[in-house]
């Protein structure tokens, strides 16, 4: 070919990759992974560049964490028009270097310039790079392969030719890659250099004999000697260019090491259990790479390119993850467990691009094309053409569009309101933290000042809490099982340790949790989340602690990165651009004296490949049959009854009432009304989480099955038992439908009155304090009894507390348990042993559990299963003898719903069952007892609770059923009140002066008698979460 | 009490006296104070005056509750004038004053008073409510301050007016260390108090302090119902007459009253309600079988009612019960109420099945139009003989052995 000439295959491949992706990603990149974590450390980079601490999420954390060139760079264009213009100037610039990229790795490899611009083409729709840029948005990833393959050709120079030109070159562009992705260089080396490396000797020796055969051992080894400074000096100083280039991270990475719990990723399942991960880290990065698969090992393997061919097997092997037991044993079990492993996928499906241009080259125009069409004629060669392509490009569709039919993120929130409110009356005093925002809380996080407890990059977790969980933010929780809600809940219950006041929730799912944890809703902003707020948490002090690092460092990390680009484009700009865009007259590159014969296709080889298709083929169809067999709803009756709770569990009523036999003439209107009647834990706010099918009886057309299920709720996980008929009808299995409740209210319209609170804040608009005048006195509350027991092995502080004010508090309870020495052991607060809301004159029991950092110990031993309920008890090296009780009041008229009536009671000797009674104009959402009990002298001695998992609508009844706790072991540690406080003044002082007549043991003969050996009474209180307040 | 305070002003007037004048230590000081005025007025020129036979200039070091800072002198007939009008002559206090310079040792101090007119007073009220009864009181403070925020001198007069539903009151507190204060204590009646103050032709804004009702007192409690049959549906209002506390005031709107209910087998039942304007109601749902309830209402550790007891009589004694379908299909009813009419939809139903001792379910059904049926799942229920016990109203029926098949 004409080296004169534009090559008009490049030119075609950028035009169309720039056309493609960049229309495209204007609707996909905001939606996947990562690209909103990059835009978040952008606007850090955009407001203080040279400060490598960041105070917004995590309590602080230093972004020296990862290399900063790619956020640096969209910082710098943010300047020019906002950081998303940054963001998408960067990500098509990203494009830009990938398709160049390819075409340079490929031409140095095939030395075929027609070949090389096949391969930029297909690069362009390669379904790996457009799952990497539309799915997952790892750009520093991207931009780091890309400058890679533009480092390969440079590396090859100066090996074979030693001028130290191409040396500073690829050093150059080395640089570029280490800061923009740290791993990139480093696997990069073993994966893409080292047979790089191999290849020049192997050109090398070819040189000095007359064909390839010649190449022995003897002449390869010969050759290696020859070139070994050149390798050493290349080898050495690549090493200072990664270390030094980003030395603040290494130094970082040093200080902290990564010792958290590793977080689960999908690319370590395996992929024939999980075929979700299957999908997402195997199938689409190979797409229909996985036809030719055959012919890119055989190209690979040939003598040239062996090293390439070793290095393909590994990552292709490295790839399937937990597939094989091969990935954990060749990384061992610690990188395993870092290292996501999609990235060899990608890396595999990259180095193939080259070869894949080559088939195409040799299909379209070359030997294989004439072979093709010599055996089995032109129809046949256009017919396997055209499947090919329409697979290829159904590839690319199918995962750019991915993220369209199974959205990875919720549904993109408006953040201005969020904004506002966080800017308004001083709330940026306080953390904040998102549940169910998804990655949006990163660019939620760029735009407010606000500081969050949580954070989207999990390697910079620095709390505890956090750390020994493999959760990657407390954001998505729900979806972390045990461990999520367990460290949310941890947060939740002492906010104030974090300085965390405020919650946006986009998910009602957590709603139980934050209002049994005493939060409180403040109103739903206009962009449909709902602010949460917590009284009596101090704001945050306005020095916060900070990891400071040597100035040498800031700067280094401030400057380098920007610099490698610059000199890089200085030392290559002619050389990249120029060249292959217009063709400069210069010494031809050596790499091009290396050309393949496409003359003769082998025949073997296709043989080999149509074999291979039709396995593929095979093996799709029996998939597609396998997915038809699990996914017809009514082909069997355990389908029927797994896609009735899948329909329940995920609200798609038409489809559950699809499933209910038809002869009943159950309309949808009366199915819908039967089901939506029902609120309450259970039906509203719980995920399904197994379920197991028992078919107990079993005829031709009848079934009744056992469905054992088990469901998560944000409180406790609920296990139930369901007794189901099925019926067959017309070769379609259907399920009879359940009873509903036939309770009937004795009123139609009825009345109620009812003390409504509201409280001003500042009567005057003003960004200055608020008025002296304005601030409210805290209510006076009385601690009325208090005592440190241990039961059942547990430490915790149970006791009675009551608001003695006139107005409706607020409850916080904090206690602090000490030795004898008066060391504090633990301190912790009331979670859902309390009414969090109480009334004038309310009395309320309490417990206060010493919760320690679940399993910061036993890492090793976090349980597998889900139980949000999971409770930690902390481990004491001495025990504790004495207690302090903080009791906080303020003011509220929030959640004061009280009508909640004990109607019917029986006391058996293992539970008490009873009636609740809804009296008001609510309906419950979910109904909590707080049961209390006492010896049989009517000492207090434990508090418990229940939630139910129904609700109770108005004016109707809810059937409960109480099992009675066991006691294998009780003490009484300490009953000794005199360290017990009230809004910081001493408890006695206030009782003594508010009620200094009160009536001692007033309602001890209102105790209820038990039949139970250890237990005299038990008292019964009621509390209530109101889901949706009218 | 007076005698100590006039001992304790004359130690202070003698110690100032004394300590205005410059200390001179060592024969060889070449500076003399040549000031005679050593009280200064705030926002006034003030300047110290020293003749010096020194030919350098020293400078002076200040420092007073505003802040130090270092003066330079300007030489006016052979005496070096220093000058602190400004920033920091504008706060009154105590000034010290010491020359930094190795050879003189001169050092004192005198006093800025702040300026005889108010412009401003500076008044805080706390707590915002308090309790009736005379014990619980709020605090009135006000601080009287010049132009220049400076708190005026002590012994300044300040008028505090409160006004409370028909009677208004006045009363005149001097300063002391710079404030007056009045603890206002709670009358025996609720309401508002309202509170001004006044200094030297200077009016501060308004303040308004609660009155809120003290603790209650007892009370008594009656029941309302439709009619005393325990039917499961009908709701018994229980109202408490109007709480007031011991001061005859009725007691804060929302006050949380909680009626306990002892059932005639020992349980106890809990509802509760939240005053307004004194009064508590509560509601709670018919029993479905005879009962007597005794109901007694608290405040708790505050107050308590009188007991009321009530009867409900039983719908029925008897029902009708039919078997069919193998016997698994057991239809319990039709229950009719006390007039005979059909028993409200959801009247409960209870069937236990037992195996001999062993109980293998209960099943609860509610009614509709005045029928409860089951089905027993022949999976739960194999073939074979079963004691079943059926019991709805509190009125059980037991059938020893029967055949399900």
């Amino acid at each position: 070919m004409d080296r004169d000439k534009t090559n008009k295959y490049l030119i075609a491949a950028i035009l169309l990759g720039l056309a493609f992706h960049g229309a495209s990603i204007f609707f996909t990149l905001e939606t996947t992974y990562d690209a909103l974590i990059h835009l978040f450390f952008a606007d850090h980079y955009a407001n203080s560049w040279f400060e490598p601490w960041n105070f917004k999420w995590y309590t602080g954390f230093t972004v020296m964490s990862y290399p900063p060139l790619v956020h640096q760079a969209i910082a710098v264009l943010s300047l020019i028009g906002g950081l998303k213009f940054g963001l998408f100037t960067v990500a098509l610039i990203g494009v830009l270097l990938f398709i160049t990229g390819v075409y340079r790795f490929a031409l140095l490899m095939t030395s075929n310039r027609t070949v090389a611009g096949y391969a930029a083409c297909l690069a362009v729709f390669s379904s790996s790079f457009v799952e990497t840029l539309h799915l997952f948005g790892q750009l520093p990833s991207i931009i780091g392969i890309s400058v890679l393959m533009h480092a390969l050709p440079e590396i090859y120079l100066w090996l074979k030719t030693g001028r130290y030109r191409y040396l500073i070159t690829s050093l150059s562009l080395i640089a570029v890659t280490v800061t923009s992705h740290h791993v990139t260089p480093i696997f990069g080396m073993v994966f893409f250099i080292f047979p790089l490396i191999g290849m020049v000797i192997m050109d090398h020796s070819r040189e000095g004999v007359k064909s390839m055969k010649e190449v022995t051992f003897k002449v390869f080894f010969r050759s290696f000697i020859q070139l070994f400074k050149r390798i050493v000096a290349f080898g050495f100083s690549s090493l200072i260019i990664i270390v030094g280039c980003i030395l603040p991270y290494w130094i970082n990475s040093k200080n902290n090491p990564i010792t958290q719990v590793p977080i689960p990723h999908g690319s370590r399942d395996s992929f024939l259990e999980i075929t979700s991960s299957g999908l997402v880290f195997f199938l689409i990065p190979w797409g229909v790479l996985l036809i030719l698969l055959p012919y890119i090992f055989y190209r690979y393997f040939s003598k040239r390119y062996l090293f390439f061919g070793l290095s393909i097997s590994l990552l292709f092997v490295l790839g399937t993850g937990g597939t094989t037991p091969i990935p954990r044993l060749l990384l061992g079990d610690t990188a395993f467990n870092i290292l996501t492993l999609d990235r060899f996928t990608l890396w595999a499906s990259i180095m193939s691009l080259p070869i894949f241009g080559e088939f195409a080259y040799r299909f379209v125009e070359g030997d294989l094309k004439s072979l093709i069409q010599k055996k089995f004629g032109r129809v046949y060669h256009r017919i396997i053409g055209g499947i090919l392509a329409g697979l290829f490009i159904f590839m690319t569709i199918f995962t750019i569009s991915l993220g369209y039919f199974r959205p990875s993120q919720p549904q993109k929130i408006k953040m201005l309101p969020i904004v506002n409110f966080m800017n308004q009356d001083q709330h940026d005093q306080w953390r904040y933290l998102t549940l169910g925002f998804g990655d949006q809380m990163a660019w939620l996080a760029s735009q407010t000042g606000a500081l969050s407890v949580d954070g989207n990059y999990h390697s910079a977790r620095r709390l505890p809490e956090l750390t020994t969980r493999p959760i990657e933010r407390l954001e998505n929780s729900k979806f972390k099982g045990v461990a999520g809600i367990g460290s949310l809940q941890q947060f939740l219950t002492t906010p104030e340790k974090y300085n965390l006041k405020y919650i946006f929730s986009n998910d009602k799912f957590y709603d139980p949790i934050l209002y049994f944890c005493g939060w409180q809703r403040l109103r739903q902003l206009e962009n449909g989340i709902m602010v949460w707020e917590k009284l009596n948490v101090p704001p945050l002090s306005s020095i916060l602690p900070k990891e400071d690092v040597a100035k040498w460092q800031k700067l280094l990390w401030g400057i380098i990165p920007l610099l490698t680009v610059l000199i890089a484009f200085i030392l290559n700009i002619q050389m990249i651009w120029l060249r292959t865009l217009r063709g400069k007259a210069r010494d031809r590159v050596p790499y091009l004296n290396f050309q393949n014969s496409y003359i003769k296709f082998n025949r073997k080889l296709l043989r080999i490949g149509h074999l291979w298709t039709i396995i593929i083929v095979l093996i799709t169809f029996y998939g597609l049959y396998l997915f038809y067999l699990k996914n017809d709803s009514q082909r069997s009756p355990e389908n029927a009854v797994m896609a009735y709770y899948d329909a329940l569990d995920f609200k798609e009523f038409e489809k559950a009432h699809s499933l209910v036999n038809p002869n009943r003439n159950m309309s949808i209107d009366q199915f819908m009304l039967e089901i939506s009647v029902t609120d309450g834990l259970l039906s509203s706010y719980a995920k399904l989480d197994a379920l197991e099918t028992i078919i107990t009886n079993k005829t031709d057309t009848l079934v009744t099955a056992k469905v054992n299920t088990d469901w998560i709720t944000p409180l406790e996980k609920i296990s139930k038992t369901d007794y189901v008929n099925l019926v067959k009808f017309k070769n379609k299995w259907y399920l009879e439908p359940e009873d509903v409740d036939l309770d009937l209210p004795p009123d139609q319209l009825y009345s109620d009155n009812s003390t409504n609170y509201f409280n001003q804040g500042r009567r005057r608009i003003t960004t200055e304090q608020t008025h002296h005048e304005d601030i409210l006195k805290q209510p006076v509350l009385e601690i009325l009894t208090a005592k440190l027991v241990k039961f059942n092995g547990h430490y915790a502080i149970v006791g009675e507390v009551q608001n003695i004010d006139n107005v409706p508090a607020d409850v916080v309870l904090k206690g602090s348990i000490y030795n004898d020495m008066d060391e504090e052991l633990a301190t912790y607060n009331a979670k859902y042993h309390v009414k969090h809301k109480l009334m004038p004159k309310e009395v309320s029991s309490f417990r206060i559990n010493f919760e320690g950092i679940a399993w910061s110990d036993t890492k090793d031993s976090i349980p597998k299963t889900f139980n949000p309920d999971e409770f930690t008890p902390v481990t004491f090296e001495s025990p504790p003898t004495k207690f302090n009780l903080q009791l906080a009041g303020n003011v509220t008229g929030s959640d004061l719903y009280k009508d909640i009536v004990l109607s019917d009671i029986n006391i058996n000797s293992e539970t008490l069952d009873g009636k609740l009674f809804n009296a008001g104009l609510e309906e419950i959402t979910v109904p909590q007892l707080l049961v209390t009990y006492y010896d049989l002298n009517k000492n207090m001695i434990w508090v418990d609770h229940m939630f139910l998992e129904d609700g109770i609508r108005q004016q109707r009844q809810q059937y409960f059923s109480y099992p009675l706790v066991e006691i294998n072991e009780f003490t009484i540690i300490s009953d000794d009140m005199r360290n017990c406080f009230v809004n910081g003044l001493p408890n006695d002082d206030i009782s003594n002066k508010v009620v200094p007549k009160r009536i001692e043991n007033q309602t001890n003969d209102k105790l209820q008698n038990i039949d139970h050996p250890d237990f005299g009474f038990v008292k019964i209180e009621m509390n209530t979460y109101i889901g949706n307040p009218n | 009490m007076n005698y100590k305070l006039t001992y304790l002003l004359l130690l202070g007037f003698f110690l100032m006296g004394s300590s205005f004048l410059p200390q001179e230590i060592g024969q060889t000081n070449p500076i003399i104070q040549l000031n005679s005025d050593l009280e200064f007025t705030a926002g006034d020129e003030i300047q110290l005056k020293f003749s010096s036979t020194s030919k350098t200039i020293p400078k002076l070091y200040v420092s007073n509750s505003y802040g130090s800072t270092v003066l330079s002198a300007t030489i006016e007939e052979d005496a070096l004038i220093y000058d602190l009008t400004g920033i920091m002559g504008n706060k009154s206090g105590i000034v010290n004053w010491s020359f930094i310079d190795s050879e003189t040792e001169l050092s004192g101090y005198f006093y800025i008073k702040p300026k005889a007119t108010v412009k401003s007073l500076e008044s805080y009220l706390g707590p915002p409510s308090i309790q009736a009864g005379g014990t619980d009181f709020a605090m009135m403070v006000i601080i009287p301050t010049d132009e220049l925020d400076n708190p005026l001198q002590d012994s300044t007069l300040v008028t505090i007016n409160n006004q409370f539903r028909v009677s208004e009151d006045s009363s005149e507190v001097p300063t002391r260390n710079f404030l007056a204060y009045k603890n206002i204590y709670s009358p025996e009646r609720t309401g508002r108090i309202l509170i001004g103050s006044e200094s030297l032709g200077v009016t501060s804004k308004e303040f308004d302090l609660n009155v809120l009702a003290s603790l209650p007192a007892n009370f008594s409690i009656s029941e309302r119902r439709n009619h005393m049959y325990a039917d499961g549906n009908q709701i018994v209002t229980l109202t408490t007459s109007e709480i007031l506390d011991d001061f005859g005031n009725v007691v804060e709107d929302g006050t949380f009253v909680e009626f306990f209910i002892s059932t005639i087998n020992g349980g106890i039942l809990k509802t509760s309600g939240a005053t307004i304007n004194g009064i508590a109601t509560a509601q709670i749902i018919h029993p479905d079988q005879a009962d007597e309830w005794t109901v007694k209402a608290f405040v708790k550790g505050m107050a308590e009612s009188n007991s009321i007891s009530f009867v409900f009589q039983q719908l029925f004694n008897d029902f009708e019960v039919s078997f069919s379908e193998d016997n698994r299909t057991i239809v319990v009813g039709p229950l009719k109420s006390f007039m005979d009419q059909l028993i409200p939809d959801g009247f409960d139903v209870d069937l236990a099945v037992f195996n001999g001792e062993e109980q293998i379910q209960t099943i609860n059904k509610q009614t509709l139009s005045g029928e409860a049926s089951f089905k027993l799942n022949p999976d739960i229920f194999p073939e074979g003989n079963y004691m079943i016990k059926i019991k709805t109203a509190g009125v059980e029926k037991i059938y020893k052995s029967r055949p399900l098949w």
